[in-house]
């Protein structure tokens, strides 16, 4: 703004007076009846659509979600206190929609688009509608990329593949936001040179916050902008303190944005953090909209709600750039009560789960991934072919382990075999055990899990397994980068490989025991 | 405006029932007589709302204004209202049943808000015009409010047609000030 010339200043303004004296402007009006609690009925706008959005006095914008005989029923996006009854409201001839552009990531947005983070205003060229109907089948193809998280267990057993909507369930404080902020992070590897030179395309994440609050939030923000994770990241925010209405629509401004980004044959990733706020504070707006409450109050069609979100994660065909929306919603469960309504409904949309225990976490299994009612119904065929080697002894070696666990008390009891499975089972446990905010890649993952599966592992006592791990990646990070790469450039584990890994797992196994006996 | 169902259904009843009688225009003429008092009076509005007086003085009430002016089906109405408790609503049933004449009549009504008094020659010509917009009879109601600066707007039913100052200042100020993504 610095060196503005007089003159410059005079173009500006007739440039923004330029077709203003517009003779006569027509619009369509209705007045406020009744108002309060985020829902307002207007009577008049005979003409109003669904979802359109309408303008209230004082800025405050609203959208049509009822249309009956002699009025119309909307929701309010701002302060409903300053409107009252009697009050003109406006057709705008729109629907609502949000900014999309690469200008939003690393922001902080409402659901429509506005910054929230103190940065300025974000110019973007492109605005699409908040509901869009989901892709049909001949725009899409089987998922087959990998979309690597950095948690051990969820990678090597629960594969996600770009395309998938994999659910994240659990009880309060089992960690489920904290697989959602890893893979955001884990993400951030898909922007580097490297990985474009293994030909893995960069995943932009979008992060919506429904219903938490605004104090976690800014935790969230904090940590993704420490780890540089921010760059590449959107943050929906609807927190608590915001409307029912807001919060009910940023989950499709999320899937807006991402769909931007898969529509340019890119890759994105989306966290819908939680869906059970989501259902709570659409049940609020339906019942103050006076639509008939069904089972725990939900209305009717609160499945609707989220089968049309997340159908709108996909895998588009080679025709249309092959880009990629990744969804992973987030549902909390009450006491583990998956059989509620929300939870079975999500469930039964999604291509899987991840099953989080409070008790697995309480016994310090972090993260507590209860790997037995835990799947994805469609990562496994875009896992990586050296993780899907490997992944199917751990399974196996992990199911006939839990199968065994309660006979454990009878120590030494048991035969040979019982005790060997045993031994390999609480190794495995403890081998996925991960930390939080320290996503792994891929290939580490396969030289550690690798280890634990061929018995190397074995050998060590149990409380050195993790330090066995630490200083097994950190050895071979210096000493064999080569293999490490060939293993991520690859994607597979040749017999040359496997034969020269087993060689240096031997080699660092052997002095690994002289160091726990010294 | 609140009432508008109610006072609907009322209407639409009364409309009726006075067609079968033949008695529309007697009884358009007596709801425009007992419309132009209740809005005259601020006693006999507030007297209408008040639960707590009994409905009997209500109806003495009403018997003792109306009935020696207004034909029995109007005084039969205003009664029954009464014992229905849809006294307080009386006004708005007044204007739903003109609107409902109107519609009938093919007369479209039309408010038009300006800052500065229109001349009748003025005025003429913009209910002509109206009437070639609308392609109906038009009758028009002028009202008179500063705070449109200049101009003036038209309102027919939902739609305005906005030629006014005001707006066009509203208009200018969104084009100077960052418009956020809403008004794109």
């Amino acid at each position: 703004m610095a060196d503005v010339r007089p003159e410059e200043v005079s173009a500006i303004l007739r440039r923004q007076l330029s077709g203003f004296e517009k003779e006569v402007d027509v619009y369509d009006v209705g007045t406020v009846l009744q108002i309060g609690d985020g829902v307002a009925r207007v009577y008049g706008l005979t003409k109003a659509l669904m979802s359109e959005l309408v303008e209230f006095p004082h800025g405050v914008f609203g959208m049509v979600l009822n249309l009956e005989e002699d009025n119309v029923g909307c929701i309010l996006f701002g302060e409903s206190s300053e409107i009252k009854e009697g009050d003109t409201v406006k057709r705008t001839g729109k629907v609502a929609s949000m900014p999309v552009g690469e200008k939003m990531l690393g922001r902080v947005v409402t659901p429509l688009g506005q910054p929230t983070d103190g940065r300025g205003p974000i110019t973007t060229e492109k605005v699409m509608p908040i509901e869009r109907k989901a892709l049909g089948v001949i725009q899409r193809q089987p998922v087959k990329e990998p979309l690597q998280t950095g948690v051990k267990s969820v990678d090597a057993m629960i594969p996600i593949g770009r395309g998938q909507r994999e659910l994240i369930i659990g009880d309060r404080q089992t960690g489920k936001t904290a697989i959602a902020l890893d893979t955001i992070i884990n993400q951030k590897y898909t922007h580097t040179e490297k990985a474009k030179k293994e030909g893995i395309k960069p995943v932009y994440c979008i992060y919506v916050a429904i219903g938490q609050k605004s104090s976690t939030l800014a935790q969230v923000v904090d940590k993704l902008q420490q780890e540089g994770a921010m760059e590449y990241t959107t943050v929906i925010a609807a927190t608590a303190s915001y409307p029912a209405p807001m919060q009910y629509i940023a989950p499709y401004s999320g899937a807006t944005l991402g769909e931007y980004f898969r529509d340019s044959g890119r890759h994105a990733l989306v966290v819908y953090d939680d869906l059970s706020k989501h259902a709570q504070s659409y049940r609020q707006v339906s019942l103050l909209l006076r639509r008939p409450p069904g089972r725990e109050a939900y209305p009717g069609d609160v499945f609707y709600l989220h089968s049309r979100l997340l159908e709108r994660a996909s895998k588009l065909s080679e025709e249309l750039g092959g880009g990629s929306l990744t969804a992973l919603p987030v549902i909390e469960t009450q006491a583990g009560d998956v059989s509620a309504y929300i939870p079975t409904n999500v469930i039964s949309i999604t291509d899987g789960q991840i099953y989080l225990e409070s008790g697995l976490f309480n016994s310090g299994v972090r993260p507590g991934i209860n790997i037995g009612i835990s799947v994805s119904r469609v990562g496994g065929s875009a896992q990586i072919r050296a993780m899907k080697k490997i992944a199917g002894r751990l399974r196996i070696d992990l199911a006939q382990y839990r199968d065994l666990e309660a006979f454990a008390k009878f120590g030494s009891d048991l035969d040979k075999a019982t005790q060997a499975q045993l031994l390999r089972g609480s190794r495995l446990v403890e081998l996925l055990k991960q930390g939080q905010y320290v996503p792994m890649p891929v290939e580490k993952q396969v030289v550690s899990i690798f280890a634990g599966t061929n018995g190397y592992l074995d050998e060590i006592p149990l409380e050195h397994v993790l330090r066995f791990e630490r200083e097994l990646l950190e050895m071979m990070e210096l000493k064999n980068p080569g293999l490490l790469l060939t293993i991520a450039e690859k994607k597979d584990l040749s017999d040359d490989t496997v034969a020269r890994l087993k060689k240096i797992l031997r080699e660092f196994t052997d002095a690994f025991k002289a160091s726990v006996r010294a | 405006m609140k009432n508008v169902r109610v006072a609907r259904r009322y209407a639409k009843a009364l409309m009726a029932v006075a067609e079968e009688r033949n008695m529309l225009d007697r009884t358009a003429a007596d709801l425009d007589r007992i419309g132009a008092l209740v809005r005259g009076s601020r006693e006999l509005r507030l007297f209408l709302a008040r639960p707590i007086v009994s409905e009997e003085k209500k109806r003495n009430v009403l018997r003792n204004l109306f009935g020696p002016s207004v034909g029995p089906l109007t005084m039969e109405f205003l009664l029954q209202l009464v014992v229905k408790n849809r006294e307080p609503v009386l006004l708005e049933i007044i204007e739903q049943f003109e609107e409902l004449r109107d519609e009938k009549l093919g007369i479209v009504s039309v408010d038009v808000t300006s800052a500065v008094e229109f001349s009748p020659p003025q005025e003429k010509e913009l209910t002509q015009k109206l009437e070639l917009h609308t392609r109906k009879k038009v009758r028009v109601r002028f009202a008179l409010d500063k705070a449109v600066r200049g101009g003036f707007l038209v309102r027919i039913g939902d739609t305005v047609l906005d030629a006014s100052l005001r707006h066009q200042l509203e208009v200018l100020r969104e084009r100077f000030t960052e418009s956020g993504p809403l008004t794109n």
